[in-house]
């Protein structure tokens, strides 16, 4: 399929799209928990890896050359939000009680929109909220390796990362799950 | 030859979760509750974790994405 797409044959290329739309999307809908945002970065992700399918290189596999691009959209976002994010309790230069109340921001009554009611039946479910706590490398690494069935190799390869980070990763991650569920459930 | 009373490993325990962990090291799990306990805990998140669904995004995704793609004519690859 990705040599035809190399060909230029429109049809690969849908799909393609066809293929992983489903995977990547919902790596990135865990990731970041927001439905359009994932979206926009769905497609980002898509348009850089067709426009750039010449450069693909047949040793790897596409599913991973996909979430590694995917991935590393959804961190990217990640990290420029971490840095745009107001406190919720004030500036982080706000000493006195007056001045937190200050630079705080204010939420309002804000009606649930249908988009936010749709996330909130996805992403609901308890695992879905505990996967939602796990730190963005944590993510990615349980998410590809329980929901996409990746090897802990494959994952080491899609990631960039050192095989004993990859195992350390998941087995913390397996564990801040089980004690997100278990909390829960007491 | 592994010791019957040595502890699963994490990796032990993560194959045992899914089904594939040899029979002579899983018969370690019939006499350590530690090990069970662990293994059990173990594999309850796992199938969570396996049982999660793929979520699609709104319909025209494809669309959206072919609207800004460039497919290559066959007769680029010809051009210098």
């Amino acid at each position: 399929m990705v040599a035809w797409a190399k060909q230029g044959h429109d049809a690969a290329f849908r799909e393609l799209v066809r293929r992983y739309e489903r995977p990547v999307f919902s790596l990135l809908y865990r990731m970041v928990r927001d439905r359009a945002l994932a979206e926009d970065l769905a497609q980002e992700t898509f348009i850089k890896v067709l426009n750039g399918i010449k450069s693909y290189r047949p040793e790897f596999k596409f599913s991973s050359w996909i979430f590694k691009i995917a991935n590393n959209a959804a961190i990217d976002h990640l990290r420029r939000k971490s840095i745009d994010t107001l406190s919720l309790d004030g500036a982080p230069n706000a000493e006195t009680p007056e001045q937190m109340r200050a630079t705080s921001l204010q939420l309002g009554d804000r009606a649930e929109s249908p988009l936010d009611e749709v996330e909130n039946r996805e992403l609901g479910k308890a695992i879905e909220r505990a996967i939602g706590r796990l730190r963005p490398e944590y993510k990615s690494c349980i998410l590809l390796r329980h929901v996409e069935g990746y090897s802990y190799e494959e994952i080491a390869e899609t990631l960039d990362l050192p095989l004993g980070t990859v195992k350390t990763y998941i087995h913390r991650a397996r564990n801040e799950l089980r004690g997100y569920l278990e909390d829960r459930r007491d | 030859m592994t010791d019957l009373s040595m502890h699963l490993t994490t990796d032990e325990i993560e194959l045992w979760a899914q089904g594939l962990l040899p029979a002579a090291r899983a018969l370690h799990l019939a006499d350590c509750s530690l090990c069970r306990v662990e293994a059990d805990r173990e594999r309850k998140v796992i199938l969570e974790l396996v049982q999660l669904p793929h979520f699609a995004p709104t319909a025209g995704f494809a669309d959206r994405v072919m609207a800004q793609v460039k497919v290559p004519t066959p007769s680029d690859s010809w051009k210098i």
